[in-house]
């Protein structure tokens, strides 16, 4: 498990979409989606930067470091 | 299961399989010498991997709807570590085929000797690409 949690789920399932319809939107896979979400996998800075546009966040609000 | 690890799958249980035989029916004439013409044999299996690998792809791209996704981020990055990964099994594959020389290998032998330097990194590529989608799922 990788030190970032994120809360892309809690984002997404608030706006309706799918793992796939997020994907789309900010060219990612269905599966990369599920491994950020689950924590399997640390997005780039310029795809955590596209979630959180999308999302109207800031990358800080979405994404926390966790020791 | 994306295209791509279906593809990679396909891949790599089609080239071990395919070459396993080919590498067993030469090590077998070695032992044996029974006559052979190795060149057919080699085309026999060239063309046998490219009808599996075709037939077998349209298949799974029939039963794919990512087919046509271009690769994101995190799968390119597990190209990239299977593509090292490989590049060094091709490397010292390599240097023992050009070994071989120095033990008798003739010119037919060392070229199968680097033909396995070949499939060996090509079948370590994607056992990567495969256990690195294992790990990160």
């Amino acid at each position: 498990m990788f030190p970032i949690a994120n809360s892309v789920r809690a984002e997404r399932e608030a706006r309706g979409m799918t793992q796939s319809e997020l994907g789309a939107a900010i060219g990612l896979t269905r599966q990369t989606v599920a491994a950020i979400e689950q924590r399997h996998y640390s997005p780039s800075l310029e795809a955590a930067f596209r979630i959180a546009r999308l999302f109207g966040k800031g990358v800080d609000e979405l994404f926390q470091w966790e020791e | 299961m994306s295209f791509r690890y279906k593809s990679a799958l396909l891949s790599l249980v089609s080239m071990a399989a395919i070459y396993a035989w080919y590498f067993i029916f030469l090590l077998i004439h070695f032992r044996t010498g029974h006559p052979f013409n190795p060149v057919s044999h080699l085309i026999f299996t060239i063309l046998l991997l490219a009808f599996v690998q075709i037939v077998g792809h349209l298949i799974i791209a029939g039963t794919s709807s990512d087919k046509y996704a271009a690769p994101d981020e995190r799968e390119r990055a597990f190209d990239r570590r299977a593509t090292m990964v490989g590049y060094y099994v091709l490397i010292v594959g390599a240097l023992v085929a050009i070994a071989t020389l120095h033990i008798g290998f003739d010119g037919p032998k060392i070229g199968d000797a680097v033909l396995f330097a070949i499939v060996l990194a090509e079948c370590t590529r994607q056992a990567v690409f495969l256990i690195a989608h294992h790990k990160a799922a």
